[in-house]
């Protein structure tokens, strides 16, 4: 079978096991490829019905404008069920501290926000287009993750997941977090994309950006961010290889206009994919697995 | 380009992070900034901790849960499956083997077959993974000596005869300095088989044949349409089926498969269907051909390997069985055999099963279930016990 086809199979499957075995789940949404790309294999997997759940948005207000446009034209087009969250609402109503410095992420307060949707809206899975060839921590997690009351993740007591029996037994307060999209690497995103013909956000693509250079990284100028006197503001062509915050996604210098160059230009390239495009991984080895530990995907 | 999934198995210290991170490096699958933070002080590359996704795995340098890592060559995706050494996690290990193509265990040519290589190699046994390797790391250490590697493949071959392991290959590497890893290695030239990527390349996936009995899983039911994978075989528009449980006789109405109203689907596939049927079926139904089984009993023999480390086997008390999406309550009524690692031999006065063993158990369920002996059609073969107060996966069941 090519491997297109197997890891569609083993999506669509997962995403039907979502559905026959939990009361309310949801699917988690950002407008980025990975979320996109989730949205398309469940309306293949439950074609000819209409999606069996909810898409969400946990917006920490740092948007790009197109990956909101998009959001919405999207969930227009399919007739989802959007429901959005907003981060600056957790801020306020728990009294949290906005983040400071130059690029004042909201990354680690979108768990907060995420845990009160789950618990406001008493959904039983979640669903997320995590891969385990992004991160060293998301490379342990289990396909159906169980998280604790608190939205944690048990790295050191996770349950055993043999072949395709996903277990979705919890008891009241717990939650799972699906993960249909685990064993695809970003080529095979790619290469998918380009095979189904599905849309994308303009900022997959090069595009004119005024940017300010930092550490190596192109980071895009806007309201969200504080640049120092002596940094360096450079308009150039540009494209997202991620799409997450403006305060913590890092732009890369590019002339692809189309999918093919795209994948010429990730297949070439000697950076990871988050190694090239995300601040909020570098700030400890164990950055990922300490979000995780408090409720991130 | 097609997908092979195999699994790395060995213990402490073989040398199986290496293993990956050399297979990683060498094939051109690691991006400099993931090689520049697996660097250490004096700049070497360790290879190991390429894998080691945890804060507490890198502390304590060992593998405590599974991690996936994949790669491709220009014919395959591979998808590895890291798993751990100590036997206190090979509940993880089960975790790491259940679905894979292959298995390569690795031995430490300077310390030979140990516990843990009887215990993976019962892991593979138990689950029928086709393709062995054993792979004979540190060639380097034992001075690329033949008679290390001869030695060494004899003492497995009796292993692999009392498991029935029928497809072995054994390989004399250095994961550290990537003799026969990637490329077939000049330290020793008495070796003329594959290099390990060689083997992985051309090793055969297990191929589903369409020709099989036909078996829809069905997960989820909204309405008339019914979503679920065909396992095996072919189902074609306007065919008798029995469905299960119940054992009731149908027809096919409609086939959708990837958006398309179809005539037939074929194995593998996951399809919505629509059956001439009265009543309702829900999820866990099995829909299956005329006259071809499956088995439809109360009661079968299975092979047990217990996953649960804070209880054991409980005779006779409830637990929820699943095969395919069907989950029934019910019980393990008797423990027939247990089988020793340390002989691999069976003993048939055990009275209860702990975590990381192996037994041959009769298993009763509440109602009758659909079911197929394992070497039939694997999805309908195997099942997991889940443990009714805690919801853990318990138990992992090969039907014989």
């Amino acid at each position: 079978m090519n491997h297109l086809d197997a890891l569609e199979s083993e999506a669509i499957y997962i995403l039907r096991e979502v559905a026959g075995q939990f009361k309310n789940p949801v699917l988690l949404f950002s407008g980025g490829k990975d979320s996109t790309l989730l949205i398309h294999l469940a309306l293949k997997a439950f074609y000819p019905l209409p999606l069996p759940f909810a898409v969400m948005h946990i917006d920490t207000g740092h948007n790009f404008e197109e990956a909101l446009t998009f959001r919405d034209e999207l969930v227009k087009k399919y007739n989802l069920r959007l429901i959005v969250r907003k981060v600056e609402d957790t801020i306020r109503l728990k009294n949290l501290e906005e983040p400071g410095g130059k690029f004042p992420s909201r990354n680690a307060l979108q768990s907060y926000t995420l845990l009160d949707a789950i618990s406001e809206f008493q959904f039983d899975a979640i669903i997320g287009g995590g891969r385990r060839d992004e991160e060293k921590a998301r490379a342990k997690e289990r396909i159906f993750s169980v998280r604790d009351s608190s939205g944690a993740w048990l790295p050191h007591n996770q349950r055993p997941e043999l072949w395709d029996l996903y277990n979705g037994h919890i008891s009241a307060g717990e939650q799972i977090r699906v993960f249909p999209i685990s064993n695809w690497s970003e080529l095979d995103v790619w290469q998918y994309i380009r095979r189904e013909k599905i849309e994308l956000p303009s900022l997959y693509f090069a595009h004119e950006r005024t940017c300010i250079r930092f550490n190596s990284r192109l980071v895009a100028m806007s309201d969200y961010i504080v640049p120092d006197a002596e940094d360096v503001i450079i308009t150039t062509s540009v494209r997202y290889r991620t799409v997450g915050d403006m305060t913590c996604t890092a732009a890369v210098q590019s002339t692809a206009q189309t999918i093919e160059e795209v994948i010429d230009e990730i297949e070439q390239s000697a950076l990871s994919e988050r190694g090239e495009t995300r601040m909020d991984d570098q700030i400890s080895d164990a950055g990922m697995e300490d979000r995780k530990l408090k409720g991130y995907f | 380009m097609d997908v092979l999934r195999f699994i790395t198995a060995g213990s402490i210290d073989d040398g199986k992070s290496t293993l990956i991170g050399r297979l990683l490096l060498d094939t051109g699958n690691i991006k400099s900034d993931i090689l520049e933070s697996v660097k250490e002080d004096n700049d070497d590359v360790n290879l190991a901790f390429i894998t080691d996704g945890l804060r507490a795995e890198r502390q304590a340098g060992i593998t405590i849960d599974v991690a996936y890592k994949y790669f491709t060559t220009p014919n395959r995706k591979f998808i590895i499956t890291d798993a751990p050494g100590h036997f206190q996690y090979t509940k993880n290990l089960v975790t790491g083997a259940s679905g894979v193509d292959a298995m390569i265990i690795l031995i430490d040519a300077t310390i030979g077959i140990s516990s843990q290589t009887r215990r993976h190699s019962m892991v593979a046994s138990f689950l029928g993974i086709r393709n062995i390797v054993v792979a004979i790391n540190k060639m380097d250490v034992s001075g690329y000596d033949q008679s290390v590697y001869n030695s060494i493949k004899n003492s497995y071959s009796e292993i692999a005869i009392r498991l029935n392991l029928d497809q072995v290959t054994y390989i004399p590497i250095s994961a550290l300095k990537g003799d026969n890893v990637t490329r077939h290695s000049y330290h020793m030239p008495w070796y003329t088989g594959p290099a390990l990527l060689q083997f992985l390349e051309a090793c055969k996936p297990e191929i589903k044949a369409d020709d099989g009995r036909l078996s829809v899983t069905v997960q989820y039911v909204a309405g008339n349409n019914i979503f679920g994978r065909l396992v095996s075989g072919t189902i074609k528009r306007g065919q008798n089926v029995v469905v299960y449980p119940g054992r009731i006789t149908s027809i096919v109405k409609e086939i959708i498969n990837n958006y398309i109203i179809v005539e037939e689907a074929f194995t593998g596939h996951d399809i919505c269907v629509q059956l001439e049927l009265q009543g309702t079926l829900m999820r866990g139904a099995t829909i299956t051909g005329i006259g071809e089984g499956p088995e439809y009993s109360n009661e079968f023999e299975a092979d047990l390997c217990w996953l649960d480390e804070l209880s054991e086997v409980v005779l006779n008390r409830d637990y929820i069985l699943r095969i395919g999406a069907n989950e029934v309550v019910s019980q393990v009524k008797e423990i027939i055999s247990k089988r020793y690692i340390e002989t691999l031999g069976y003993s048939n006065d055990q009275k209860s099963v702990s975590v990381n063993e192996f037994a041959r158990v009769i298993i009763h369920t509440s109602s009758n279930i659909a079911y197929d002996n394992y070497s039939q059609v694997h999805e309908t073969g195997r099942g997991i016990l889940i443990d009714i107060t805690t919801n853990n996966t318990s138990g992992a069941l090969i039907i014989r």
